[in-house]
């Protein structure tokens, strides 16, 4: 039997705690989604973003204020 | 040949000009759908009374009495959308009058059919809906590109010439690029969006599917509600991004783009640039999480538990994923996408548009769709979101030109451009469909030419 990741582990815990039904097929959707997504977000999450102002009312139809 | 496999603008025109019934064309645009559509299964619904009436009472527009479909992502008067599922957690859809629709009926255009969608918008290759899968015209076993699945079916098809879409993270420009068709993404915010069921989105615009640029200026017009001129494109500074745009894109892809970005250059007199956007493996995690977010609030427990099971269980999984995933990286994507777009405006300070493919490898097969890219075996839902997303998480326009075969299906080459520019993504792929003298404009499906 293979250990348990540790998305694994916070996915049995995080649907625990929000009250969110998932049987075994939708928590091995879940965990094969998160393996596509976990580069991109560690990447996110790691990465340098001290400096950079958060654009207020942003207006995504035109060129930001610069 | 029927008038049916006329561009819409010779459509409009004939009908304009007396030469074409349009009661007779929207027949046979009707016994089109009988015909193909148990093969394509692009349109999901048809109404011929209400179409007749939008005919009857169809205003002189500039697309009077031309036949349309519309992506079952929008409300009519008579259907509420069903967004390609049996049901939306937490949304209840209802009939309506949506912009796209207004926007078709004020131009005098007829809804002939709502065509369909990868379920939930949730694909780019539109494998999966309710309604089952819509099958890409070149080839009935592969994928017609998601999630605007059945416009692009519908239009490579020939049940018509022209319909409208929706790209929220890509979903215009994949389906365009599988089934060889032109596919405008507006600029974030120009096209009618009312109704959407995302009230909050900064992400999704409607858009057309048409075989060419000018029918997608005169459709996007119509969705603009302005006019888009057009104007010969001269000296366009083209900028490149080759890794990974180029660089990890199957080779026969990389080759049609190559030799269209080169008679783009040589037929607008203008020059290739080789650029970079830095921070670039940030904007699809960003993109994706910020998307994501839009559609959150009902992503309850109470509504979570009651999903139905008539969704994919690739869905049912990926939406209750969703509700787990960190505020805080949502937040960071916020940072990414201010930065994106301050990175963006400044690359096209010198620069017209930006080039790269459209979809890193053709449409994969319906039962397994993974694209074989010089990095390895992926998913083509990962490879295709590399390539679209950024335009969707800054708001600039983008368009993909269809500019060859590989392997017998068509490839495409994506235009970027800075924000309100979407006029010049049009003269730009008119451009490009001249220096090839229409070649991959004209080419049809062998099942259908």
């Amino acid at each position: 039997m293979e250990a348990e990741s540790a998305f694994q582990s916070y996915l049995g815990g995080a649907l625990d705690t929000f009250g969110i039904e998932a049987d075994e097929t939708e928590r091995a959707v879940m965990t094969g989604v998160w393996a596509i997504y976990e580069p991109g977000m560690t990447r996110l999450r790691d990465a340098d973003l001290d400096g950079i102002e958060h654009e207020m009312n942003a207006d995504l139809s035109k060129p930001p204020a610069r | 040949m029927s008038a049916l496999d006329l561009p819409l603008r010779e459509q409009a025109a004939q009908i304009a000009a007396g030469d074409i019934d349009p009661g007779e064309l929207l027949d046979s645009c009707l016994a089109r759908i009988e015909e193909r559509n148990p093969d394509l299964n692009a349109v999901v619904a048809t109404f011929p009374e209400e179409s007749r009436r939008m005919l009857e009472q169809a205003p002189a527009g500039p697309l009077r009495g031309v036949p349309v479909v519309i992506k079952d992502e929008w409300a009519l008067p008579w259907r509420a959308e069903t967004v390609g599922a049996a049901s939306v957690p937490g949304v209840k859809l209802e009939p309506g009058e949506s912009g796209p629709y207004r926007a078709l009926r004020d131009a005098g255009a007829v809804i002939a059919g709502v065509a369909n969608m990868h379920e939930l918008g949730s694909g780019s290759t539109g494998n999966a809906s309710v309604y089952g899968a819509a099958h890409n015209p070149w080839d009935l076993e592969r994928c017609p590109g998601g999630s605007s699945s059945g416009p692009a079916a519908a239009v490579a098809g020939g049940i018509v010439a022209g319909a409208v879409g929706a790209d929220g993270l890509g979903s215009i420009r994949y389906p365009a690029a599988y089934c060889g068709l032109t596919g405008l993404k507006p600029t974030f915010g120009r096209s009618a969006m009312e109704g959407h069921h995302i009230a909050n989105t900064e992400t999704i615009v409607s858009g057309p599917l048409c075989r060419d640029a000018a029918d997608c200026r005169l459709l996007a017009s119509a969705l603009f509600g302005e006019d888009l001129a057009a104007a010969e494109a001269s000296g366009l500074r083209i900028g490149v991004i080759r890794d990974p745009f180029w660089s990890d894109t199957a080779p026969g892809v990389r080759e049609a783009c190559e030799t269209a970005l080169e008679s783009l250059r040589a037929e607008v007199d203008g020059e290739v640039i080789e650029v970079e956007l830095p921070d670039l493996d940030l904007v699809l995690p960003a993109s994706v999480l910020i998307a994501q977010a839009e559609e959150a609030a009902h992503l309850t427990p109470k509504n979570l538990n009651a999903l139905s099971p008539e969704l994919t269980v690739i869905n049912r999984g990926v939406l209750k994923l969703r509700a787990l995933l960190p505020g805080s990286l949502t937040a960071r994507g916020y940072r990414v996408r201010a930065k994106a777009r301050q990175d963006l405006a400044e690359l096209f300070d010198g620069i017209d548009l930006l080039a790269w493919p459209t979809v890193p490898a053709v449409a994969p097969p319906l039962t397994e769709p993974v694209i074989e890219l010089p990095s390895g075996v992926e998913s083509a839902d990962a490879g295709n979101a590399r390539q679209g997303v950024i335009a969707n998480l800054t708001g600039v326009p983008g368009v993909s030109v269809p500019v060859g075969l590989d392997g017998g299906m068509p490839a495409a080459l994506q235009l970027l451009a800075t924000w309100g520019a979407d006029a010049l993504l049009l003269d730009a792929a008119e451009a490009l469909e001249r220096a090839t003298d229409r070649e991959f404009v004209e080419l049809r499906p062998a099942a259908i030419a």
